[in-house]
This record gives structure tokens, sequence and C-alpha cells, in this order.
């Protein structure tokens, strides 16, 4: 199974500046989409061990593509970091429903997803 | 058709102007997470430098822990190793050579002696001549103490002033007979700190002498024992820094 890492977001930019931060400090190989038709095909294929999945995106949005990912044995057991544009508790308690496990409010702290990660390849 | 057009027009102008939204919206989210980039570099950098000045003290902490050591065993010098440090690092300015930019050079100046730990009381603490074998062990002291602080690697060159402290310009010197350049430059200041508190601090089968005779002795052996740059170095600095140098370490 490989161990990666994959960015969902509509903004490249988001996209480059959370490759930019995971690049050499994270022990997994990086993967994007833009949004989450192409992030539940990708992740299919990939099985990343963490998903970075916003929320606010065109065709498929974050909360529906989560829910679609937990009922795929090839992504059901993922951590699914949701990426929030403000705090909004109606969000987080769909996000959680769907199956999401943890939060990260944007603008986002580069440090608090480094160690998330981090995190996660402590407990691999 | 008129009409239809301006329809279009004004649909156009709110397409544009939910488009222009939209850009300015992106921009601002994009714009507020540079931001968050910023703050926690900035906060990264603080804590690097909080963490780097806090290992800096506990280096210095344990290099005078060592050089304590080193002095409780010899009653008669009390504070040499601070003193010396202090005039090597003010020759050290004076000479205007990269050393006064190192502070691990302080390290090296403070450690000098560090080998004498390994030299029996009964030759240390000898009241009278030593003789040939007993010389040629403490003849050792350099070497003894370079081995001791070998594995230091945050001593990086100060090292070389443990093992090269007893060196002479003329290459008289010990452990290596190292002669002019080839003695490192902290050891080369730090011989002429060396014998200016050797002088001037009473020993017991000497009194202390006066710093200006002390300047005497150590501008006659420029050339010879001392690196004749380094005795111009120290004839620059007025009487009052090395009193003070010396007191404030007394």
């Amino acid at each position: 199974m490989t161990r990666g890492v994959l960015i969902v977001d509509d903004e490249p930019f988001i996209r480059k500046l959370v490759a930019t931060t995971l690049e050499d400090v994270a022990e997994f190989d990086l993967h994007e989409a833009a949004d989450g038709i192409e992030a539940l095909e990708v992740a299919h294929r990939v099985r990343p061990a963490l998903i970075l999945l916003d929320v606010d995106m065109p065709r498929l949005d974050g909360i529906e593509t989560c829910r679609r990912m937990r009922e795929d044995p090839a992504t059901s057991g993922a951590t699914i970091v949701m990426l929030t544009a403000v705090h909004d508790d109606r969000v987080e308690r769909l996000a959680e429903d769907a199956g999401a496990d943890l939060f990260l409010t944007k603008p986002f702290s580069p440090l608090a997803l480094l160690r998330l990660v981090d995190g996660l390849a402590v407990q691999e | 058709m008129a009409i239809r057009s301006e329809l279009e027009l004004i649909q156009e102008i709110e397409h544009l102007r939910a488009e222009l939204l939209r850009h300015e919206r992106e921009a601002s989210e994009t714009e507020l997470q540079l931001e968050r980039y910023a703050a926690d570099l900035r906060e990264t950098f603080k804590q690097e430098r909080a963490r780097s000045q806090e290992l800096t003290r506990s280096y210095m902490a344990t290099v005078r822990a060592l050089s304590n050591a080193v002095e409780a065993r010899d009653a008669y010098t009390g504070k040499h190793a601070e003193r010396v440090a202090a005039y090597a690092m003010e020759i050290a300015r004076a000479l205007g050579v990269p050393i006064s930019d190192a502070p691990e050079i302080e390290f090296g100046f403070l450690l000098h002696d560090i080998g004498k730990l390994a030299i029996p009381d009964a030759i240390l603490y000898k009241p009278g001549a030593l003789t040939d074998c007993e010389r040629a062990l403490m003849a050792q002291h350099p070497l003894l103490g370079a081995e001791i602080v070998r594995e230091i690697a945050f001593l990086g060159e100060a090292a070389q002033v443990v093992r090269s402290h007893h060196e002479r310009w003329d290459g008289s010197g010990y452990p290596d007979g190292l002669a002019g350049e080839q003695i490192p430059l902290a050891a080369r200041v730090f011989s002429v700190a060396d014998v200016l508190d050797a002088l001037t601090t009473e020993r017991p089968y000497r009194p202390a002498s006066p710093l200006s005779i002390a300047r005497e002795m150590i501008v006659a052996e420029s050339g010879q024992q001392f690196d004749p740059r380094v005795v111009e170095a120290f004839k620059s600095i007025d009487d009052e820094t090395l009193e003070r140098l010396g007191a404030a370490a007394r």
C-alpha cells in the first residue's frame, strides 16, 4: 500500500503551497486534485494515508467527496483533514458526519500542517 | 433588438462584477494565507534563535564547569583560566582578527589546562624542582588535554588552543615544536595572555610583577616566544583595560 498525501483544492495556489510545505519533510508521495470528482479517482488509485480536503469546490464539494471516500474500501481508512474557509460549526458537523477526522481552518498554519503530518508518520 | 442588447449588457456587467468579487475574495484568501505563513516563519525563527542562545549558554556552562574542575585542583592559580581568557579575547580584539568573532575560541582559552587533570597530584603540587621525568610528564598536559576534548565537536578550532598553547614562535615549544604561523593563531594569542597572567599574579616562589615589568618582559620575547604581530596588538591595549579585566576575574 502506497503511503501518500493527497491535496484536494480548486485553488492551484493552495495546492502548490501545501505541496511546498510538505516537500522533503514528509516521507510520503504527494498527489494533487483540483475538485471532488478528480479527488475520488486519484484517491482510489493511490490509496493515500492522508487526504487534505477543501470544503468549497466546484463539481463535487468536500463534504460529499469525504462521504464517498469513506464508502470506498480503498480510502475508508485514510486520515481525512477538512480545510474550511472559516470556523463554521455547521460545516464542521456536516464534515464530521461525512467521516472527516480533523479540521484545518484557512488560513491554515503551515506548522500545524507539518505537525499533523509528523504525527501521522510517527503512528506508522 | 436595442432592449435585448441592453439586457445582455447588464447581464454581462453583473457576470463580470461577480467574477471580480470572486477574484477579490480569492486574492484576499491568498494574501491571508501568505500572511499566516509569514507569521509561522517569524515564530519559528524566534524559537530557533532562543534555542540557539540556550544551547550556547549551556555550552558555556559546561565549559566553565570543566574549567572550574581544573582550577579546583590548583589552589595557587585561582581564577587563572578566566583571567587569561579575558586577556586573550581582548588581545584578539586588538589584533582585529576573525577569532574574536568565534565565541567558541573562548572555550579553548578557558580549557587550555584541562590536560592537567591527568597529571598526578605528587607532580602538580610538588614544592621543589621537577625531575626530568616529571617534567616530561608535565609537558604531556597539552596532548592529554587535546585527547580529553577530542570528541567535543562544538569546540571547533578552540581545541587547537588546548593542544598548542605551549608552542613558541621560534619553534622551541612543545608538544609539536611548531614554529611561526604553523602555530594556530588562537594559540599564539593565548600564549601572550598566559604569560601576562603568570607574571602579574603572585606565586609561592615569587611575588607578582607590576604590569609595566610584565609588559617589558613580553615585548622582549617578541619574535622568540611570541608572534611579533600579537605582541604589537598587546602593546596597543592600555593599562586600565588590562587591570579591569584582571580584577573582574579575581
